[in-house]
């Protein structure tokens, strides 16, 4: 009985020292598996830690990209909805660049020897751009005088308090004539523009709408301005016709002027004196050897600027 | 073999020559409809110039008139020398053969005339004989003994050139300034009629400013230093002739319109106003004539026909002719004849600068044939 009892508590013993051995054992190989899982762990660590970072730049940079072109995509709106003489001015800064790094790249190459007329092109053109760059510069500093002259005209009532009646600076504002590279602002409101064919009858003037019977297009048009008084004002009239040319009367009278758009050729200049608030009524007649049919636009244009457009059908 | 080969490239080459070439001398564009074709010959002091006119039938009032074709033949008549005589000689009957043969322009619709360079200069050498030995072989050439052949006086060229050049419209308002090579020559109707005519004159022109320039210069033959002794002959200029004889025209007051002829005034309407290519009469300010003379000086390069035709905003304009006209003003002025002129007209243009009152100033191209056209029309058939 006491064999059989010891027996089974030998067995008992041999079985919880196999099980601990086993569970050693397991802990052991766990040990040791768990060493090389985290050597396998770490390489796949250092490995994603690297796409990681990658990641998080790339994201970075697309964030940084989204955020410049957000950036650049309000700058240009703003640009675009901002004065267009400094939208010109970026567009003209870029060429200015870019001509400047052609040039850089031609005088710098060694095999270009052949090409520096090219350079020497390119050299006047850049000369050119940076002159254009001056006038742009010059064209933006009138607009701020012209409109710092404006408001000082404007706050001089107030300051007056009650001297309206009195004519503002009569003296002091005298619109030099026109410059053909200074477009500064359109003070001037025109209204009531009519363009009209007239055929001479017997001496008398008589409306047509006729191409053939048309001996003269006369243009009238009223001009109003409650900002200033202005001496030798000049407006250029161009009258274009169905083909699109502008209808000339003379070379005398014809030349051509400024427009933020660039150079356009005027059909007629008007020239005449402003006394603020006036209703300046203005009348030009152009005269050609033959009319043609079809549409007849009148543009009337101040400082580069235009302020008025009408037209007229010829049958 | 090569001697027949020759014979045969020589013939191809003329009637290929006279397939293409010849009907293309004798061919022009009328521009107005209802209009007459002149000739107008005239033996200057460079060489003798033809010029085919298509007048307007009221060419008077508005001062149009067409030029179809102008031609000029560099003889150098005024060093009279045998050699020149003849080329003139040949010059002169070549070119009435020309408009008789092959443009068919009646003779009666030919006018020949000297210019008042020419007489001025043969009445200084003693030479008058020579011009009347030239008008003698024309006529005996031709076979035509009454052949009016003018010698124009300085005067009634100027007096001409008013009237071909300005249209009656503005007459008697416009003082017209022809800047020539060697002098200054002009005036006006101070009297509302066209026998009236106040004359005007200066002895600086364009080469002769530039020539007095290059001899001040010494040694040292920089832009900047032409910019300098310019500056200075046009001041002595200015302070010794201009401002006395425009006073003594009494233009100021009569005037409203100053207007420039000559070579310098075509080039600066061509380099200024390329857009106005089909303008022979450009206006101008004193303020666009300064900026071109600063442009000049110191960005010239932008003066070309490569950067003017990239410039130019508006592609709807004849950029061939302006290619070519631009070609044709840098052919003729290079940048300091170009200074010298610019110079001269920025110190006449002065003259007429005022606080109070400002002229208009124009620029006219075709001046070169308005005098010649005057006297086309003038003398033509009315």
């Amino acid at each position: 009985m006491k064999d059989a009892k010891s027996l089974l508590l030998l067995l008992v013993s041999l079985l919880l020292v196999l099980v601990s051995f086993v569970l050693i054992w397991t802990w052991g190989y766990r040990y040791y598996t768990s060493k090389d899982e985290y050597k396998v762990n770490a390489k796949i660590v250092l490995t994603d830690s690297s796409r990681v970072v990658n990641h998080i730049r790339d994201s970075l940079q697309k964030v940084y990209e989204e955020t410049i072109s957000k950036l650049d995509a309000r700058l240009d709106s703003s640009l675009v909805n901002s004065d267009s003489l400094k939208t010109q001015l970026e567009v003209k800064l870029a060429e200015f660049f870019r001509l400047s790094n052609e040039i850089k790249a031609l005088l710098s190459s060694r095999n270009a020897g052949k090409d520096f007329t090219v350079a020497r092109q390119k050299l006047g053109e850049l000369q050119n751009r940076a002159e254009d760059l001056r006038d742009k510069n010059k064209l933006v500093e009138n607009e701020n005088n012209s409109l710092g002259t404006i408001i000082e005209q404007l706050n001089k009532p107030e300051k007056n308090g009650g001297n309206n009646q009195k004519p503002l600076n009569p003296d002091g504002i005298t619109n030099a004539p026109n410059d053909k590279g200074n477009p500064v602002f359109a003070v001037f409101n025109a209204s009531d523009l009519r363009l009209s064919a007239v055929a001479l009858n017997n001496e008398n003037e008589v409306e047509t709408a006729w191409a053939e019977q048309a001996d003269k297009l006369v243009g009238t048009f009223t001009v109003t301005n409650n900002i200033s008084q202005l001496s030798n004002v000049e407006m250029m009239v161009v009258v274009l016709q169905p083909d699109g040319r502008v209808l000339k009367n003379s070379e005398w009278d014809s030349g051509s002027f400024n427009t933020p758009d660039g150079t356009k050729i005027y059909s007629y200049k008007v020239n005449f004196n402003y006394t603020k608030g006036e209703q300046k009524r203005l009348l030009f007649s152009l005269k050609t050897d033959k009319y043609q049919k079809g549409n007849y636009t009148m543009q009337v244009y101040y400082n580069g600027i235009m302020i008025g457009k009408a037209s007229k059908v010829l049958s | 073999m090569n001697t027949t080969f020759r014979c045969i490239s020589l013939t191809a080459s003329l009637i290929l020559f006279n397939l293409l070439i010849a009907p293309a001398q004798n061919t022009y564009v009328a521009k107005y409809e209802s209009s007459s074709v002149f000739a107008g010959i005239e033996v200057g002091s460079k060489g003798v110039k033809m010029s085919l006119l298509e007048m307007e039938k009221n060419a008077r009032q508005t001062g149009a008139f067409h030029i179809l074709r102008d031609t000029t033949i560099n003889t150098d008549f005024i060093s009279f020398t045998q050699s020149t005589y003849q080329a003139t000689v040949g010059a002169l009957n070549s070119l009435y053969d020309v408009a008789v043969k092959d443009y068919h322009i009646p003779t009666a619709n030919v006018f020949t005339a000297i210019s008042s360079g020419v007489h001025i200069q043969a009445e200084k050498e003693n030479k008058l004989n020579w011009v009347d030995q030239l008008i003698n072989a024309f006529r005996f050439n031709f076979n035509e003994p009454e052949r009016k052949v003018t010698v124009v006086d300085v005067k009634e060229e100027a007096r001409l050139s008013h009237l071909g050049i300005v249209p009656d419209s503005r007459r008697y308002n416009t003082f017209l300034i022809d800047i020539g090579s060697g002098n200054t020559k002009g005036g006006y109707f101070p009297s509302g009629n066209t026998s009236d005519f106040k004359l005007f004159q200066l002895t600086w022109g364009t080469k002769s400013v530039a020539n007095s320039t290059e001899k001040t210069m010494g040694s040292d033959n920089s832009l900047e230093n032409y910019n300098k002794q310019l500056a200075r002959v046009l001041s002595n200029a200015e302070n010794a002739e201009i401002i006395y004889a425009i006073n003594e025209s009494g233009s100021f007051p009569m005037s409203d319109n100053v207007a420039f002829s000559g070579g310098i005034a075509w080039s600066l309407a061509t380099l200024i106003y390329p857009e106005l290519i089909e303008n022979s009469v450009v206006p101008v300010t004193y303020e666009d004539v300064l900026g071109f003379s600063e442009k000049l000086l110191k960005n010239y390069n932008t003066l070309s026909d490569y950067y003017l035709i990239k410039a130019m905003g508006d592609k709807s304009l004849d950029m061939n002719a302006i290619n070519r006209e631009v070609k044709r003003v840098n052919q003729v002025f290079d940048q300091r004849s170009l200074m010298a002129g610019t110079g001269l007209l920025l110190k006449i243009m002065r003259q007429f600068q005022s606080v109070n009152e400002r002229k208009n100033f124009y620029l006219v191209k075709n001046g070169s044939v308005g005098w010649i056209s005057a006297f086309v029309n003038q003398n033509s058939p009315k």
